[in-house]
């Protein structure tokens, strides 16, 4: 019966289809020498061969209902499927024995059920089967699960080339609505730009005025849409989620399990699990995993040995070289997720641009994540497995190399955030996390902030740490962003890459600002909470030095400043890295302003404008830390922190108000101390207000700053002017703290601040 | 029918009290002795199938610092049950010292709408939703991150805490504040963009 059958298709066909043969004999042969060797171990291998041509040779209505024959067949057929799977050529007997509908239609479904290959599927069985499928009078279950079948094992068919010249007669069944989400799915993984033609479109696009605007309808349109954009006008979302449901179930446990079992390294994208085991190799020996695929591919070409359009499978470029010289005809391999792996394969994608490679693998990667992470059969017992780990590793280097982050994983994300218990898989998911592109800030809250909120408040320190350094992250990436891409002249953004966001400037901004608020409103509440636990508000510090040089470094025309919950923890911490680096942020910010002032009155263009709010903000943080840290003039009205004096007194403290200067602050105490002990080293009491002389103060600012703090040591030369005289200067200090100020550029001691109503803000620090 | 009620005695010195709700009683087992390891405070754990609790222990119960549901997403059950004990609670309660916790939210056998009905039900009593694995995880690394039942712990503590008053300055109505679950529209929506 089989051999009756003649192939369709061009005559060109014919070498490849009889090298098909002769590979599929081949691994047919292998199969029948390890069918041989199988046999002379353990005889009862036989009745599986009998069972098998019992079924090829069974006669045409021969009774199904109390045959013991074929009963017994069946069993061992699915006995050998389930154990081992089956050969290419059992494969072959089974579907064309269960598609002619030789025995009716009740062993059909059966059969199909438990059609689980070892090693590969032949093409010509599943064209045939797709032939019967037009002919026979199978039902309609029938015909969905064989569709299904051929969807599972869709990466183990050993070639496509027939399956893609029939693509016009698979096309014909889209108007079976059973059959079409189905067909819609296959058509997916087939088609190519050639077969992409006008009434193709027309009828997908009467279709969906009829079933409506169904995922699986517009994933195939928007992928007509990427090869042919000018046929297809409709507008299609950028971001698909994905559009295809599983279809594997039936299979998938044992296609899993049999897999295991031979140790087989066949490509295929069924099991996450099996297509992690693949992935590896791919990344070494990708010429060991497809070879059948691409000597298929590369012969096809040869029957046209004049026309130069040879095509190459990626899979078969080892180096940069070979990239550059083949690059007009490179063929991408069927299964896109092996790209992932390869450096050399990345680059490629990423300089050619093929909108059709990204979708698919946009496509195939949203589905294995929500497959493996979202939907997880077992509850995720399997979850903290190598494999998922080494996925998600994977997926993180490919972002880093890429230097962005996919759609699909953004997608998967949002979701992931609102089931995860923060601990699972945390620091790869706080990677990808991080390599989100700019999100909108209408949508930032909702997707973002309040799953994060949730998870923030109710974790340990730890993942606050992390969260706080995942955000970090994030904002440097859109910072980066942000000055690698945006156009001098235009205030439009864009970006050409997979993720096609268009965003002005001002918007990009507003992101920026939700972000940074946000991250201040968590700081501020979790610094509460953890009782200004020193680790924290180290990684909140690592934030604001990022956000400090948003003008400077990165071109972002916006300063935001700390938000005091931030400030006066870090002002009045117990460790002096966190005072110094406080100062360092405050030093930062003071250059950013005066050059965005400078600039501004430059240029004369108001593109950047900061508000005078802005500049009260930083006068006022400024001025607090000098009084605190060098006047010695604390809890004075309207500084920060503002206790009343009662209060103060009963505190039972001597001189309150020096209690944070650079001599009694709890962080810099030791320091001084030390320096009395070495300056006087002869007196017995120790009298800490005596370094407050002229001379010692000098000295005792040298030997902090010699002990590495070199923020405070901007922080003071940028704000506090002392001019340093032969006579060791002439600082006036009088017994209360105070200190008169000389000019130019430094910090009023008290009241002075002008605000003239002009936009000056920064006039108290410029006289 | 007798209710709950938060304040009716007085607290304990540097201890918190904890009740575990959970219809199947598997994972409240593991979480309360990872709760008792905790050398920082004493913390009791009482363990219950559902609400009303038995009248018989009223006297020697001490003062309940934090009720803690634990809904199985794959079981209807589960959430049946714990909406029936809700009722058994005193109103005090919904003020920060209620959390759900739910197990096998990712498992694809637990239907969405179940997710979407605790989600809405934890919203409208302003009260956090924790998720966890309960799944003990394979040791296949010396790095690796803490498995589910310890996390679900430092999260229990993290709530404990604050609603048992052992963290200056905040109370558990103000974390309630910070951390209750919100129902969000649906990601899916077309206009996603």
């Amino acid at each position: 019966m089989a051999a009756t059958l003649s192939l369709s298709g061009s005559p060109g066909l014919d070498p490849s289809s009889s090298s098909d043969q002769s590979v599929s004999s081949r691994s047919n042969n292998r199969s029948l020498r390890v069918a041989e060797k199988e046999r002379k171990k353990n005889e009862a291998e036989d009745p599986f061969v009998l069972a098998l041509k019992y079924f090829s040779d069974v006669e045409a209505g021969t009774p199904v209902h109390g045959n013991d024959e074929v009963e017994k067949n069946m069993v061992m057929v699915e006995k050998v499927a389930y154990m081992k799977g089956l050969s290419p050529e059992a494969i072959s007997i089974m579907l064309e024995f269960a598609m002619s509908l030789r025995m009716g239609t009740t062993l059909c479904a059966r059969v199909l059920k438990c059609l689980i290959p070892a090693t590969v599927v032949p093409q010509e069985a599943v064209v045939r089967a797709v032939v019967w499928l037009g002919i026979g009078k199978i039902p309609i279950s029938t015909r969905i699960l064989f569709i299904k079948w051929v969807l599972t094992v869709f990466d183990m068919i050993d070639a496509k080339d027939q399956l893609r010249a029939i693509y016009g007669f698979i096309f014909s069944y889209v108007t079976e609505e059973n059959l079409f989400p189905f067909i819609c799915h296959l058509l997916y993984l087939l088609t190519r730009k050639e077969s992409v033609r006008v009434f193709r479109v027309r009828k997908l696009l009467e279709l969906q005025s009829r079933l409506g605007r169904q995922p699986f309808l517009l994933s195939l349109l928007s992928l007509y849409k990427v090869f042919c954009p000018e046929l297809v006008t409709l507008s299609i979302s950028s971001r698909i989620k994905s559009g295809f449901r599983n279809h594997n179930m039936p299979w998938k446990s044992a296609l899993i399990a049999v897999q295991k079992r031979n140790g087989s390294q066949v490509a295929t994208s069924i099991s996450l699990a099996s297509a992690i085991k693949t992935n590896p190799r791919k990344r070494k020996h990708c010429h060991l995993e497809l070879p059948v695929l691409s000597s298929v591919v590369s012969k096809e070409a040869q029957t046209d040995p004049s026309s130069s359009r040879k095509v190459v499978p990626l899979v078969q470029l080892h180096s940069f070289a070979h990239i550059l010289e083949n690059m007009h005809r490179i063929e991408l391999p069927a299964q896109m997720g092996s790209l992932l792996g390869s450096s050399l394969a990345l680059q490629y994608l990423d300089c050619v641009q093929d909108e059709s490679a990204l979708l698919r693998l946009n496509f195939w990667l949203g589905h294995a994540l929500h497959e493996e992470f979202l939907f997880c059969g077992d509850g995720g017992a399997s979850q903290n497995s190598e494999e998922a780990l080494q996925f998600l590793n994977t997926l993180l280097s490919t972002q880093h190399f890429l230097q962005e982050g996919f759609s699909c994983s953004e997608a998967f994300l949002y979701k992931f955030l609102s089931v995860w218990d923060g601990s699972l898989l945390r620091p790869q998911i706080l990677g990808l996390l991080s390599n989100i592109p700019v999100v909108p800030s209408s949508q930032i809250r909702r997707l973002l902030f309040e799953p994060l909120m949730q998870l923030f408040f109710t974790s340990s320190l730890f993942f606050k740490c992390g969260l706080m350094e995942c955000l970090n992250n994030m904002l440097l990436k859109w910072l980066t962003w942000h000055s690698v891409y945006a156009l001098e002249d235009d205030l439009d953004i864009s970006l050409n890459s997979h993720t096609s966001i268009n965003m002005t400037l001002s918007r990009f901004k507003d992101s920026v600002m939700e972000l940074v608020d946000f991250v201040g409103q968590l700081a501020s509440l979790s610094l509460q909470l953890e009782g200004c636990h020193s680790l924290l508000l180290s990684f909140i510090l690592d934030f604001y030095e990022t956000v400090c040089d948003t003008f400077l470094k990165y071109g972002l025309p916006l300063v935001v400043m700390p938000t005091p919950g931030v400030f006066y923890p870090a002002l009045f911490a117990t460790d002096p890295v966190s005072v110094d680096r406080l100062a360092y942020i405050m030093y930062r910010y003071k250059v950013n302003l005066t050059s965005a002032k400078s600039q501004e009155k430059l240029t004369e263009v108001k593109a950047f404008h900061i508000s005078r709010q802005t500049f009260r903000e930083f006068n006022h943080y400024a001025v607090v830390m000098v009084n605190c840290l060098w006047n010695s003039n604390m809890f004075q009205p309207d500084m920060g922190v503002q206790l009343g004096e009662e209060l103060l007194l009963k505190s039972n403290v001597p001189q309150y108000w020096t209690s944070f200067d650079l001599i009694h602050h709890p962080a810099f105490m030791s320091y001084a101390v030390d320096f009395h002990q070495r300056c006087w080293p002869e007196r017995k009491d120790m009298d800490l207000n005596s370094i407050k002389h002229s001379k010692p103060w000098s000295w005792y600012l040298e030997y902090l700053f010699s002990q590495g703090y070199d923020g405070l040591k901007q922080f003071v030369q940028s704000n506090i002017s002392r001019p340093l005289t032969a006579a060791g200067g002439h600082v006036d200090r009088q017994d209360d703290g105070h200190v008169d100020r000389q000019d130019n550029g430094h910090v009023d001691g008290q009241g002075d601040r002008q605000d003239n109503g002009q936009d000056d803000g920064l006039s108290t620090l410029q006289r | 029918m007798s209710l709950l009620k938060p304040f009716s005695k007085l607290p304990g010195l540097n201890s918190a009290n904890i009740l575990l709700v959970e219809s199947k009683e598997e994972f409240q087992q593991s979480l309360a002795d990872a709760l008792v390891q905790e050398t920082a405070f004493t913390v009791n754990v009482r363990l219950a199938k559902s609400l009303p609790l038995p009248m018989e222990n009223e006297e020697s119960r001490p003062r309940i610092d934090l009720v803690a549901f634990i809904i199985d997403l794959t079981s209807e059950l589960s959430f049946q049950s714990t909406e029936a004990s809700l009722k058994c609670l005193d109103p005090g309660y919904f003020l920060g010292k209620v959390c759900f916790m739910v197990t096998n939210a990712r498992n694809a056998a637990a239907p969405i709408e179940r997710l979407d009905a605790v989600r809405k039900l934890a919203a409208s009593l302003h009260c956090p939703l924790l998720f966890t694995e309960d799944q003990r995880c394979v040791m296949f690394s010396p790095l690796q991150t803490p498995d589910g039942v310890t996390n679900a712990t430092e999260r229990l503590l993290t709530i404990l805490k604050v609603a048992a008053g052992l963290v200056p300055m905040a109370t558990a109505l103000y974390l309630s504040n910070l951390t209750r679950s919100t129902v969000s529209p649906d990601i899916d929506q077309p206009s996603f963009d």
